[in-house]
């Protein structure tokens, strides 16, 4: 192949010389040999004597510049190099052009004939570049040597360019594809001379291939060989694309008969089967060639195999009957496949007729339906399937018609309503409506027993019956229709047919492409509901339960981000949980302690990583209080796969468990530190006596603790006794306390201990067993007190007692001392010398006084002594003591109780001294004074001795006699004696001045010179004269006052006597008018007659009446005896008052008598509410009186009394008698009221005062002339606001009337 | 007379006088009360009887000739006086402030068993006349004030025709309300309605005359 395209000679020449110039190049070293190789490559393609001519050239032209250059006459420089390189080629291209075209191609000159010849050749060119067909020639060789122009234009090649190299047709302008065949057919063709002839596509000019179909026939010479190839190309594409547009019309109409999902068949006219499509084929597993079968038709054969038994008959009828009558021929029918099954199919045949309406052909189609057919069933399945559903769901389904909602939709959607509800709220009635428009068509069992309806006609019609309950939710279901929503849902009430009320859910859906039907459904969610409420009440219950637990429960999420807190930890924190989640989520600790903040963060942290439960004690805040102590805990709460799921925690206020732990450590310390303050060394004993515990002050004090003693050998007790008990007292101490640790004894001793410094000190140890429940001992409490002090005290005061002892004894007075008992427990040496020691019998003061003392003195001396004692108040007692020698001599013995602290006494001291000497003189002095005393007394004289204060000192025996009373009786009425005696003797009407004067007296020294009366002993008042005269001693100061008192009683009263009786006759003088003398006598008496006149008639009418009335009659005459006598009375009074008689008297009990007044009174002082009071001596003598008269005093001055106290409202009415003797001769009494007084205390006695405004004023001086006559008197003591005392005195038997 | 139909009341401070004249009284078969002062008196329930007051002059409370004055005005009882010391001004007084009788002690039985029957049928007089007047005052007081209007008219003597003029009313209603006048006062004739117009005290306002008051 090679060597066709690239023959050797033709690059024979060219190599060579390439190579030449290579060489010629390596020889000179000069580049120029190379350009002899370009030049030479550049002849390849050329003829040969053109190859050599350039040869020739080419070697010139480079030889030259090297010779040149040899020579030396050029340089051989670049450009001279160029400039010969430019120069060769040129003659090169000139060379060639000349060899092409010129004469030195080797042409020769045209001939004539030649020309000629030339000329039909250029015809020949013409025609044969006209003719429309693109011709070429080659050479037997297959080379190209002429193509036509129409060719050059067709394909755009020129011959050369269809030349190849080796000289065969270029086949550059084939279609790659069909080079092959191209090649192998031109090769072949040139070869054997047979035609060629082909196929192939052509690339033309414009580029696009088009199909020619290449044609090419040899010319042969006369012996057959060839000489030329022509050949022709014909542009086929147009026919070739037909051909093939027909081929893929053929093919995809066969393919789209054999892919239509399909049977297609072809009948003849007579009914036989001509053609099957594939699908049929595959189908039937046989194709139309099948049913060829000997003594059958076609069509039998196909019936028979292909038709399932049971259609085969009608088949066949109906087809034959399409057949002849030319119908068209549909039937459904099964078919066998090719695996045995029988698929339903529907056939359709129809006749294809010619122009005439003959009949040609019968074109069926069956397609399965099988799919369909079962789908159908199954349609019929599902749907009845579906129908059950609807019926049995145990929902309540309901299929609703909106077809004549969907008019008015249009409407309201014409009218531009976007929003239904702003139309319903405008238009209510629509609502009604479309209401009425939805009416229910079909409903499933469920619903009829959900509405209580008792079938399905029932429930059928508009749906109003049972939406009255919830419009509002069967309106937002149209609304949701109106706006195209498919589903609808909500919870309401419908009414069921017996009108009861239920809940349920309701939904609606539209069915798909369907939208005049809507499905409803009903969920009878009424138990849900209850279960709701149920759920919701059990939620509440438990939140109530959860919020009112006393606990505080708080929930964290696993990241720890606060989820919930019961009520009561926000009502006591006072925050809500979003105010304790931080924005991190976290909880927030700001009710927390701050001190604490720390630590809870961390055991937070730590459990929310680890999961560990969280268990903590910190102070929290409440509200905005104080902080508590609080036990936070919480634990996770993990699920099925252990994974947390949220945190559960509480926490308790243990602030008062905290806050009393803490008051029990204090308590504790406390306790412990009183223990160890206890100024007592404490020490505790297991039950074994073992010393377990000592206290801080006895660890001090031993300077050592209780285990300090512990040494292998020895008990701890002993050992400790050892070391600190003084070695005198170790062995009973021991020997106590171990009988106290045996027996249960409390232990109790007194003994030495060292002090840390070594001292010993006294100590008072006790020690007391302490018992559990069982009795037994669980442990010894010991103390130990320091009673060193004490007991050296004690020491001390011995000492003391024993030097005072010495002490005593030395002094020159007799001591004795006794305890408080009497018992005698100490005597002085002295004592024991002069009186003796006492006998061992007498032990006490008692028989010791017995004893010594005088007996005349001991009485005196002993009460003294005992009082003493008694009281524990010092005695003195002066009295004869026998001494040893027998001899008596007066002692003075001073008693002295010795006390305690407390007051208590301890023992009594008598220290007794002689005073026999004294004694003596006071003997003699007193003797002395007794004689003068007699003379005193003696003196028929009152004699008072005062002191210069004017205190009674001394009394004559006549003046006290007279007096009645000794000074002491005065003494203990709280004033001086004198003034005692002034108040009680002095009378009252004189006291004042007799106190003045006296005064008066005493203080300047003057004489004292006055009468007065003075009270006798028996109470009688005696006039007096006093007086006085001062006795100076030395410096002129006065010692003593002298009194004397002379009785003048007589004399004075003698005056007044006689002034009285003076007055008394000048007033008698004053005789009154004998008118109302008389008219007071009349009144008196007339009384009393009037009373007797009225009862006499009373008593005559008695007589007279019918039966006489006796009995009446009878009181009435007592009662007028009476009146008459006391008229008589009066008038026996009225003469008594000017007659001084003394008969008819008699010794009255006048206590008696004031008595009976009173009682005869009883009356009107009832009325007066006038109280009496009697207070009688007990001794009252009896007077000589006129008992009627006495009893008319006495009335009148009651009377008087009552009548004074009448307009007293602010004190009682009370009327105070009393009666006493007064001095032996006489009874004195003393009425006294509480009226408002008397002013005139004389002038009441006149016979005409009166103060009454009715009174006569008799009553009063009757009365005194009364008691005068019986030689008494009387006369007002004492008036004043307070009331009046009236007085007088009756004379006893001893003084008879004078 | 009737014991039962009075009582005599005795006020003596005296017991004796009390006593005495109880006893006089209780033997002629009278009722009597005493009484010690003229408080007691006053203070005891009078029963609705005609009564007789025996009076002391000296009395513990009051003078007696003060209380009579008193007690002049209303329903108590005609005093006699009962004295031990009279004097002619008391007595004089006494009388002329309307005593049966002033009597001195001691009193015989005539006279004053003569004074109190005085007393009782004086008081039993004024009684009648009193509850007659009473009687009549309800009667006048059943009236209308209408009637109580022509009542005066009528008895004034005035014509039915003038006093219904007067009243201008017509005459027919006049003769309506005098004819009910004359039922409610239980007059039998007008001569009898003018009697007790007179004892009540109706001013005669009218004349039959000149028409007019």
């Amino acid at each position: 192949m090679v060597s066709s395209i690239f023959p050797p000679e033709r690059y024979a020449v060219p190599a060579g010389i390439g190579c030449a110039g290579i060489a010629l190049a390596w020889a000179v070293k000069d580049a120029s040999g190379l350009l002899v190789a370009v030049a030479a490559i550049c002849t390849y393609g050329g003829r040969r004597i053109s190859q050599l001519s350039t040869a020739a050239f080419a070697i010139a032209a480079a030889a030259l510049p090297v010779l040149l250059g040899w020579t030396g006459l050029l340089e051989p420089a670049v450009n001279l190099r160029l400039a010969t390189f430019l120069a060769v080629g040129a003659g090169i291209s000139a060379v060639i052009l000349l060899h092409q075209g010129g004469p030195l191609s080797g042409h020769e000159k045209p001939e004539p004939r030649w020309l000629a010849l030339q000329e039909s050749e250029q015809q020949l060119r013409v025609l044969v570049d006209t003719i429309p067909a693109l011709v070429w020639c080659t050479t037997p060789e297959g080379k190209p040597s002429y193509i036509n122009k129409r060719l050059t234009d067709y394909v755009g090649v020129t011959l050369q360019e269809l030349i190849a190299p080796d000289g065969s047709r270029s086949l550059a302008d084939v279609h790659s594809e069909d080079r092959a065949s191209v090649e192998k057919a031109l090769a072949h063709s040139i070869q054997t001379g047979a035609p060629f002839r082909m196929k192939y596509r052509q690339r033309r000019s414009d580029g696009t291939l088009h199909w020619t179909e290449g044609r090419a026939e040899p010319l042969r010479n006369s012996d057959g060989t060839i000489v030329q190839w022509y050949g022709v190309c014909l542009d086929i594409e147009d026919l070739v694309v037909a051909q093939e547009a027909l081929h893929d019309r053929e093919r995809e109409l066969s393919l789209l008969v054999d892919m239509v999902p399909s049977h297609v068949w072809r009948l003849t006219s007579e009914g036989e089967p001509t053609f099957f499509n594939k699908r049929m084929v595959d189908f039937l597993g046989l194709n139309v060639d099948d049913t060829d079968k000997p003594g059958i038709s076609r069509l039998t054969a196909m019936i028979s195999a292909a038709l399932h038994p049971d259609d085969a008959t009608a088949f066949r009828d109906a087809l034959t009957r399409c057949l002849s009558t030319g119908r068209v021929f549909a039937m459904r029918y099964r078919l066998r496949r090719v695996d045995g099954t029988y698929r339903w199919m529907s056939g359709r045949a129809e006749p294809m007729r010619d122009h005439a309406g003959r009949i040609l052909h019968w074109y069926g189609l069956c397609h399965d339906i099988d799919d369909q057919v079962h789908a159908e069933e199954e349609l019929r399945n599902s749907e009845r399937r579906y129908r059950d559903l609807f019926h049995y769901m145990p929902i309540g389904l309901a299929q609703i018609d909106a077809q004549k909602i969907i008019p008015l939709f249009k409407e309201l959607r014409a009218q531009g309503v976007t929003e239904l509800k702003d139309h319903i709220d405008e238009h209510p009635e629509f609502l009604l409506r479309a209401v009425e428009a939805l009416e229910v068509e079909e409903v499933n069992q469920h619903i009829i027993e959900m509405f209580g309806a008792k079938n399905a006609a029932e429930m059928h019609g508009p749906i109003t019956r049972y939406w009255l309950p919830s419009m509002e939710t069967i309106r937002r279901s149209i609304e949701a229709r109106y706006r195209g929503e498919e589903v609808f849902r909500e919870e309401c009430k419908v009414a069921r047919v017996d009108g009861s009320v239920i809940d349920v859910l309701f939904t609606t859906a539209r069915p798909g492409a369907v939208s005049n039907k809507s499905l409803v459904g009903f969920i009878d969610i009424t138990e849900r509901k209850k279960a709701e409420d149920v759920l919701r009440q059990r939620e509440h219950q438990l939140q109530v339960l959860v919020d009112a637990i006393p606990a505080f429960i708080w929930c964290l999420t696993p990241e720890g981000t606060p989820s919930y807190f019961n009520k009561r930890v926000t009502d006591q924190i006072g925050l809500t949980i979003s105010d304790l989640t931080a924005p991190d989520g976290s909880l927030r600790l700001e009710s927390v302690h701050p001190e604490d903040r720390p630590t809870v963060q961390r055991a937070l942290i730590h459990s929310l990583a680890t999961g560990e439960p969280f268990a903590l004690k910190y102070r929290q805040r409440r509200g905005y209080a104080h902080y508590r102590w609080t036990e936070g805990r919480a634990e996770a709460l993990r699920d099925e796969s252990g994974q947390i799921v949220q945190w559960y925690g509480v926490y308790l206020d243990i602030d008062d468990e905290v806050v009393a732990q803490q008051v029990l450590r204090e308590r504790e310390r406390e306790l412990s530190q009183l223990v160890d303050m206890v100024p007592s060394l404490l020490w505790r004993l297991n039950p074994d006596g073992e010393p377990i515990f000592f206290n801080k002050r006895m660890i001090d004090f031993l300077g050592m603790d209780v285990t300090d003693t512990d040494t292998a050998d020895s008990g701890r007790l002993a050992a400790v006794i050892q070391a600190v008990i003084h070695p005198d007292d170790v062995p009973s101490v021991a020997a106590a306390l171990n009988r106290s640790i045996g027996t249960g004894e409390p232990f109790a001793m007194t003994y030495r201990v060292r002090r840390a410094d070594g001292v010993y000190r006294w100590m008072s140890g006790r020690a007391e067993p302490m018992r559990d429940e069982q009795g037994r001992i669980a442990q010894w409490y010991g103390l130990s007190h320091d009673i060193d002090d004490q007991v050296r005290a004690e020491e001390e005061l011995r000492a003391s007692k024993r030097q005072l002892e010495q002490m005593i004894d030395a002094v020159p007075i007799n001591i004795l001392s006794f305890a408080p008992s009497g018992r005698l427990i100490y005597a002085s040496k002295r004592y024991m010398d002069t009186v003796g020691s006492p006998p061992s019998h007498i032990e006490d003061f008692d028989a010791l006084a017995r004893d010594i003392a005088h007996p005349e003195d001991f009485p005196a001396m002993f009460r003294n002594a005992s009082t003493g004692f008694a009281t524990g108040q010092p005695f003195v007692n002066r009295f004869r003591r026998r001494e040893k020698n027998g001899a008596y001599r007066w002692i003075e013995a001073r008693a002295h109780p010795l006390r305690d602290a407390s007051g208590t006494i301890v023992q009594w001291y008598i220290a007794s001294i002689d005073i026999e000497d004294e004694m003596r003189a006071q003997e003699a002095l007193r003797e002395r004074e007794r004689t003068l005393r007699q003379l005193v007394e003696t003196l028929p004289a009152m004699i008072d001795c005062a002191a210069p204060n004017g205190e009674p000192i001394y009394r004559s025996r006549q003046l006290r006699e007279f007096l009645g009373y000794e000074f002491e009786a005065l003494d203990s009425e709280g004033k001086s004696r004198l003034q005692g005696t002034l108040e009680a003797s002095v009378h009252p009407d004189d006291l004042a001045g007799v106190r003045e004067n006296y005064a008066r007296s005493l203080s300047t020294g003057e004489p004292y010179a006055r009468r007065h009366r003075l009270r006798r002993c028996d109470g009688e008042y005696r006039w007096v004269e006093t007086r006085a005269a001062p006795m100076r001693g030395s410096e002129n100061a006065i010692v003593q006052w002298n009194v004397i008192c002379l009785d003048i009683d007589g004399e004075v009263r003698a005056q007044i006597e006689l002034r009285s009786a003076q007055e008394k006759m000048a007033r008698a003088s004053q005789a009154a008018s004998l008118a109302e003398l008389s008219a007071s006598i009349a009144h008196e008496v007339n009384q009393p007659l009037a009373a007797i006149v009225a009862t006499s008639y009373a008593c005559r009418r008695w007589l007279s009446a019918d039966p006489p009335n006796l009995e009446r009659a009878g009181i009435t005459l007592d009662r007028i005896i009476r009146d008459a006598n006391s008229a008589s009375d009066v008038v026996s009074r009225i003469r008594a008052l000017f007659s001084q008689s003394g008969k008819s008297r008699t010794q009255v009990d006048m206590a008696e008598m004031i008595r009976e007044v009173c009682l005869i009174l009883a009356d009107d002082l009832a009325a007066k509410n006038t109280q009496v009071e009697t207070v009688f001596s007990p001794i009252l003598p009896r007077p000589l009186v006129d008992r009627v008269q006495m009893q008319q005093v006495l009335v009148n001055l009651i009377r008087n009394a009552i009548d004074s106290m009448e307009g007293i409202v602010d004190r009682p009415r009370l009327i105070r008698i009393r009666a006493f003797p007064d001095g032996t001769e006489s009874v004195r009494f003393e009425l006294q009221d509480h009226g408002c007084g008397i002013i005139e205390h004389e002038r009441v006695f006149d016979p005409f005062f009166t103060t009454k405004q009715n009174g006569m004023g008799m009553g009063l001086a009757i009365c005194r002339s009364i008691i005068e006559s019986h030689n008494g008197r009387l006369w007002i003591p004492s008036s004043g606001q307070e009331g009046t005392t009236l007085a007088f005195t009756l004379p006893t038997e001893t003084r008879a009337s004078a | 007379m009737n014991p039962d139909k009075f009582i005599v009341f005795v006020v003596d401070d005296d017991a004796r006088m009390r006593e005495a004249l109880t006893e006089l009284f209780e033997s002629i078969g009278w009722r009597a009360a005493a009484f010690g002062s003229a408080i007691e008196y006053l203070s005891f329930p009078r029963p609705p009887l005609p009564a007789c007051l025996i009076l002391d002059v000296e009395l513990p409370d009051i003078n007696g000739l003060e209380f009579q004055k008193q007690i002049s005005h209303g329903d108590h009882p005609p005093i006699v006086f009962l004295t031990g010391h009279g004097d002619i001004p008391s007595s004089v007084r006494a009388i002329k402030h309307g005593a049966v009788d002033f009597l001195t002690k001691p009193v015989t039985e005539q006279s004053l068993l003569a004074a109190i029957q005085s007393a009782v049928e004086r008081d039993r007089i004024a009684r009648e006349e009193r509850s007659e007047l009473e009687t009549l005052q309800r009667r006048f007081d059943s009236l209308t004030p209408r009637e109580r209007e022509v009542l005066p008219l009528v008895v004034s003597g005035l014509l039915n025709k003038q006093a219904a003029a007067e009243l201008g009313i017509s005459d027919v209603t006049l003769q309506i309300h005098r004819s009910k006048i004359m039922q409610k006062m239980e007059a039998a004739s007008l001569a009898d309605l003018v009697r007790f117009a007179e004892k009540l005290q109706i001013p005669i306002t009218h004349s039959r005359r000149t028409g007019n008051s």
